[in-house]
């Protein structure tokens, strides 16, 4: 492999996402393989679950060649990139004819060296690309267009499609021709991307991919996080690896969220401890939060958006505030509360969004769903900002419990975008108030607010993923239900109101839509996601003051 | 589909309609159609009764303004009736209740409309 990768028996909870990859890449529904975005927060396990893809389809089929690429922000330069790119591409496409994975060590070749590997296997599909990208070498534009139209090219002389798989895509926005970066370079991945036989599924980071023109229409597939039951058979293989007996705590796992990448680092350092117990966990978790690995890659991402001590300690306190309010955080309020310009308040706040540190939909910014990186942040911020000592911020950690989310019961569905799929969704959530006890008022209420939510969905819903994705958590005196799909963005910023001609919309009735939710739930929230937009609906059950408000209404 | 159905009976310049399910555009719409039909035969008194009325949506409400309209436009009389919490809510929201009557049950706008005169 031209990589490192887990063993396949230690990937756990992603069989269902490589089949529908590999499925989707073999056309083997019927359908034209499209290029696709993966999408998902740090650590969720974009980056393996390509590889295991490739490993997947150089070893399991031969209808479609596999390329795997990751980009090195130490290639960023047009030229160098190009012959890096094309060189792997021709020793992997090389490498799959008969499978030698003895070529893929080669993937550092001159061009004379490649020159003459093509030679040797006698590819006249390859002499072609190599000569044309020789010729081209004199002006760096022109070569990587013909390196990145490698894997058509050949497609297109031997028949045999190709997957190309590129691993951190967004880096590639920095690419550059004497140092001057140029957004337009990445644009030549249009026409390859657009062709049947060479779909692309890229992975990065999700907010700046979703930014960037080449991958913003793509249709995106999130990778979710592990359930409870993968992410407690990750953890036993790691136990396993680091020859530790026992087994993780149970409520540690919910905390850790199903982030492969958290487990791993938190486990590992409990396992230097043959068998631990709760608080080696305990101590292993507030370890990694404060200077583990789990800790650093936080780090040095806030790093690459704020090189400099002087944002870098406005990022970390604007940071800090947004993971510790409970609303949406406007720019304004962003500048006023931090004493800074609006247009400051903006960059900071927007860099945070693209680092993933913070959500940052329709003109407000607020705290990502990951208690882990709020702790992190929050060590951060005391550490650089506060002058707190390591030792204090452990002491405080371990007197914390552990992060744990609470155990919601939830339910999720998928549902195909037909006629009138709004009230499968809405008497489902009938039968799941009925199930749970819950306050019937209160859920008739929400299944108002769902239906005019599915409604949006499918109203807005695009690209060829004609689903909706209904997912409802009871939690407590809490009901919510979210509603997302590929729709575009529905609502105006800051306003929440409808985009589109007003008078047209209420002439539909379409503009009571949200109005209607936003008297039916307690709380309406619409968030960007990997695979569109999300309607979140929050009905608080133990104080149903929306159920009161209808008594108002008088009866002759 | 079939999640919808309307039937309705008439007495003299009353007529009373008992939708079924859920209220979306086709629904609304034959809803529509029947109170033209009942207008335009010189019955001005309406009444639509929700006890069997399971959902409503926005798009079913934007076409029941249509109707609010033609029994205006008739000089007509239009009652709700037998509506859930729920129900009327919504057309409180969207500022439709206040161009209709409303009452508990059939019974209740019957005897309001023959009163009428």
């Amino acid at each position: 492999m031209p990589f490192s990768a887990l063993q396949e028996t230690d990937f756990f909870g992603r069989k269902e996402e490589l089949a529908g990859l590999a499925r989707r890449l073999l056309r083997e529904d019927g359908a034209a393989a499209q290029s696709a975005v993966l999408s998902g927060p740090l650590g969720i396990g974009k980056t393996e679950l390509l590889k295991q893809l490739f490993g997947h389809l150089f070893w399991r089929q031969d209808r479609i060649v596999p390329f795997y690429y990751t980009v090195n922000p130490a290639l960023l330069s047009a030229a160098v990139f190009s012959k890096d790119y094309l060189t792997r591409y021709l020793c992997q496409r090389l490498a799959f004819e008969k499978k030698e994975q003895a070529l893929f060590s080669l993937e550092g070749l001159s061009l004379e060296g490649l020159s003459a590997l093509v030679e040797e296997r006698e590819a006249v599909w390859a002499r072609e690309i190599l000569d044309r990208f020789i010729r081209s070498s004199g002006d760096p534009i022109d070569a990587l267009r013909v390196a990145v139209s490698a894997p058509h090219q050949a497609a297109f002389a031997t028949g045999m499609p190709a997957a190309v798989l590129i691993d951190e895509f967004h880096r590639l926005k920095d690419l550059h021709i004497g140092g001057i970066p140029d957004p337009r370079l990445v644009s030549l991945f249009e026409a390859p991307m657009s062709f049947r036989k060479t779909p692309h599924v890229v992975a990065g980071s999700a907010a700046e991919l979703h930014e960037m023109p080449v991958a913003s229409g793509l249709e995106r597939i999130s990778v979710p996080p592990l359930g409870p039951e993968d992410a407690a058979a990750r953890a036993l293989s790691l136990f396993r690896a680091c020859e530790a007996e026992g087994a993780a705590p149970l409520h540690l796992l919910r905390g850790l969220g199903g982030n492969p990448f958290y487990i791993a680092c938190v486990i590992r350092r409990a396992c230097g401890k043959k068998d631990p117990s709760e608080p080696d966990f305990r101590k292993a978790y507030a370890r990694e939060v404060l200077e583990g690995p789990l800790a650093l890659s936080w780090s040095s991402v806030l790093k690459s958006y704020f090189p400099g001590p002087g944002p870098r300690r406005t990022a970390l306190t604007l940071a800090h505030k947004i993971h510790h309010t409970n609303e949406p955080l406007s720019c304004r309020r962003i500048a006023k509360s931090l004493s800074l310009t609006d247009d400051q308040a903006e960059a900071t706040a927007h860099a945070l969004h693209l680092a993933g540190l913070v959500r940052g939909e329709f003109g407000v910014f607020r705290a990502v769903e990951d208690g882990v990186l709020r702790d992190v942040i929050d060590c951060l911020y005391q550490r650089e900002l506060l002058g707190k000592s390591s030792h204090d911020l452990e002491e405080e950690l371990l007197k914390n419990p552990l992060p744990e989310k609470e155990g919601a019961v939830r339910f999720d569905m998928t549902l195909p975008m037909v006629k009138e799929t709004e009230l499968v969704a809405a008497q489902c959530l009938e039968q799941i108030g009925k199930n749970l006890n819950l306050n019937q008022d209160a859920v008739g209420q929400l299944q108002i607010a769902v239906i005019e939510a599915c409604i949006n969905a499918m109203e807005h819903g695009k690209g060829t993923e004609k689903k909706i994705y209904i997912s409802v958590a009871a939690d407590g005196d809490r009901l919510e239900v979210s509603i997302e799909s590929a729709g575009r963005e529905f609502v105006v910023q800051e306003s929440g109101e409808p985009f589109g001609d007003r008078e047209g919309i209420k002439a539909a009735g379409r503009g009571w839509g949200i109005k209607l939710m936003k008297r039916f739930a307690d709380e309406v929230r619409f968030e960007k996601t990997a695979r569109g937009t999300k309607t979140v609906l929050v009905k608080n059950l133990a104080n149903p003051a929306g159920v009161q408000k209808e008594d108002r209404t008088g009866r002759e | 589909m079939n999640n919808f159905s309307l039937t309705s009976k008439s007495a003299r310049d009353v007529a009373v309609m008992m939708p079924k399910g859920y209220i979306n555009d086709m629904g609304a719409e034959r809803l529509e159609q029947t109170s033209e039909q009942f207008l335009g035969k010189g019955m001005k008194k309406l009444v639509v009764n929700f006890s069997e009325v399971q959902y409503i949506n926005t798009i079913g409400i934007s076409i029941f303004t249509g109707i609010v309209q033609k029994a205006l436009d008739y000089n007509g009389l239009l009652c709700f009736t037998n509506m859930k919490k729920v129900h009327r809510e919504v057309f409180e929201t969207v500022g439709l209740i206040k161009h209709v009557r409303v009452f508990k049950d059939e019974e209740a706008a019957l005897t309001y409309l023959n009163g009428r005169g």
